[in-house]
């Protein structure tokens, strides 16, 4: 918000000033902090709708010299579930990691429920439920308790943890290995409990990367069944390189292509167009980064 | 949020079976320096006794229990806080913390708090147990208690140079290797009896000896207790700096 440079000059400088100095450098300093409050939240307002519960505003990370994210713009409102669609390497995972505050954008700002992931980022991150391409999960713990901690961690407030976490267990079919050691687990119960953890404190926006990766058919239906029901409440990004999955399960359809956003539709009946730009990607020239 | 996080990785730590072990092996070590000090003590007490001022049971432990104890230490910290978060690199576990409302400097805190307390019980049976002389002799507690006191601050520097290297590396193992060599450069400036060269002068105000001699005979020094919080807190600061980087880095 302010300089901190300026801040450390002014700290130094002030106890050699008269008192008067420093009372009016204080003013101003206070004075200047309310305009740019008042600034900023009036930009915020314009730019921000009181249903968009993500917007992502010109994003761009260059992760090496042929490879990044470039001009991503992305706006979502509950309701909405957004496959981000994209060949291997074309820039998904780099995409959520910017939209997650977990690599920081060289450009544009991603804005969570009204909070600004530069200014505000742990209020936006508090918003965020994140399953990254491989779950983050802690195999000698039992499950019940990794999601209790999860939840501490995503500051859920006592009264409400445990029915968070029942709710939670039971949308994600998990009630019957809630008490085994999750390095016990096959790959598709360890996949729900990674789901579990992003669900487990309610969060805005759902951002999941390639969730279905590795499952068979019969957990592959189960993981859309819960995406659709927490897009019911919530608004849910998954990538994926799956066009039959993205039609199945989302309302909205992205394609990135080479770091870029090169399409984005709503799905309807007709998808000819989508499906003919998607088969004609390649990867010809490997750009994007698979982070 | 600090508070749970310094529970989750005590709870993490008292899970493994390595701190098992190391707890083991640390009883040994402790029960052998021990005996080994009163052995001694006896053995020099006819020689002790025609000293002006001899030294009494409690200093003599000092110096030949709880002092040997420091380089134990200066192993056992770091093999602690070594999966700090080589662990959570390798399990993909960090995006968990990054993607969550916790500032780094919170999990950085947490995790070394959540080590230290381990640690800490660890120096405070250390220090229990020549404490346990008091059924049969009289002991000058003031001398263990200050000698406690530097081995807990020296431990506490050595679990944040651990926390350090383990920020670095995937690899635990080279975690404690690189933190026991950066511990052996800060010791042997110290340990060196070279003459009255500037150079080896300002090389022993910044080596661990010369800060922790004092303890060990009885008395505090705030210039010592000043250089072990300053470098714990040199290397919490720069463990922030070094996970905050990831955030930048591809």
């Amino acid at each position: 918000m302010t300089d901190k440079h300026g801040d450390c000059y002014i700290a130094l400088r002030r106890r050699y000033w008269p008192q008067w100095v420093s009372e009016m450098i204080e003013s101003l300093h206070y004075t200047q902090c309310k305009f740019y409050l008042a600034l900023k939240s009036s930009t915020l307002h314009m730019i921000n709708n009181v249903n968009d519960l993500l917007i992502a505003d010109s994003l761009s990370r260059r992760l090496s010299v042929d490879a990044g994210v470039y001009d991503i713009s992305i706006k979502l409102q509950r309701g909405d579930i957004l496959g981000l669609l994209g060949l291997n390497g074309a820039g998904k995972s780099t995409t959520l990691r910017l939209l997650t505050g977990t690599l920081v954008p060289d450009s544009g700002d991603v804005i969570i429920s009204g909070h600004s992931m530069r200014d505000a980022p742990l209020q936006a991150r508090q918003k965020i439920g994140y399953l990254p391409d491989q779950p983050p999960l802690y195999n000698d713990m039992r499950v019940a308790s990794y999601l209790a901690f999860c939840a501490k961690l995503r500051r859920v407030s006592k009264a409400t943890l445990q029915s968070n976490i029942e709710t939670v267990l039971d949308e994600c079919d998990l009630q019957s290995v809630r008490r085994a050691r999750i390095g016990q687990l096959s790959k598709g119960f360890r996949q729900r409990v990674g789901l579990a953890q992003a669900l487990v404190h309610k969060p805005d926006v759902l951002l999941l990367d390639e969730p279905s990766n590795g499952l068979d058919p019969n957990q592959m239906q189960g993981m859309r069944n819960i995406i659709a029901h927490a897009g019911e409440k919530q608004a849910v990004i998954f990538s994926t390189h799956l066009l039959n999955e993205a039609q199945a399960v989302c309302n909205r359809i992205a394609v990135v292509h080479k770091g870029r956003l090169i399409h984005e539709a709503r799905v309807t009946g007709n998808n000819s167009q989508l499906e003919d730009l998607f088969s004609g990607l390649t990867h010809d020239q490997p750009t994007a980064a698979t982070a | 949020m600090i508070g749970a996080i310094a529970g989750f990785e005590s709870r993490a730590l008292l899970r493994s079976a390595q701190t098992w072990v190391i707890a083991a092996v640390l009883a040994i070590v402790f029960a052998y320096l021990f005996l080994q000090a009163l052995e001694t003590y006896l053995e020099a007490q006819p020689q002790l006794a025609l000293q002006d001022h001899p030294t009494g049971l409690s200093g003599f432990l000092a110096a030949r229990y709880l002092a040997p104890l420091v380089m134990v230490f200066a192993l056992i910290a770091p093999l602690l806080a070594m999966r700090s978060f080589s662990d959570e690199y390798r399990q993909h576990t960090l995006a968990l913390w990054q993607s969550s409302p916790v500032s780094m400097t919170g999990l950085v805190v947490g995790k070394f708090l959540g080590v230290a307390a381990v640690i800490l019980l660890l120096v405070a049976i250390a220090g229990l147990i020549p404490a346990f002389m008091r059924f049969y002799t009289a002991l000058d507690f003031g001398v263990l208690a200050t000698s406690v006191l530097g081995l807990a601050l020296a431990s506490l520097m050595f679990t944040a140079i651990g926390l350090f290297f383990s920020s670095i590396t995937k690899h635990a193992i080279i975690a404690v290797a690189a933190s026991v060599v950066l511990l052996a450069l800060l010791w042997l400036p110290g340990s060196a009896s070279a003459g009255n060269s500037v150079l080896m002068n300002v090389l022993a105000a910044f080596a661990i000896p010369t800060h922790l001699a004092g303890f060990f005979q009885g008395y505090i020094s705030t210039a010592s207790i000043a250089y072990f919080v300053i470098v714990t807190v040199l290397f919490i600061c720069l463990t922030i700096i070094r996970l905050d980087a990831l955030r930048h880095a591809a």
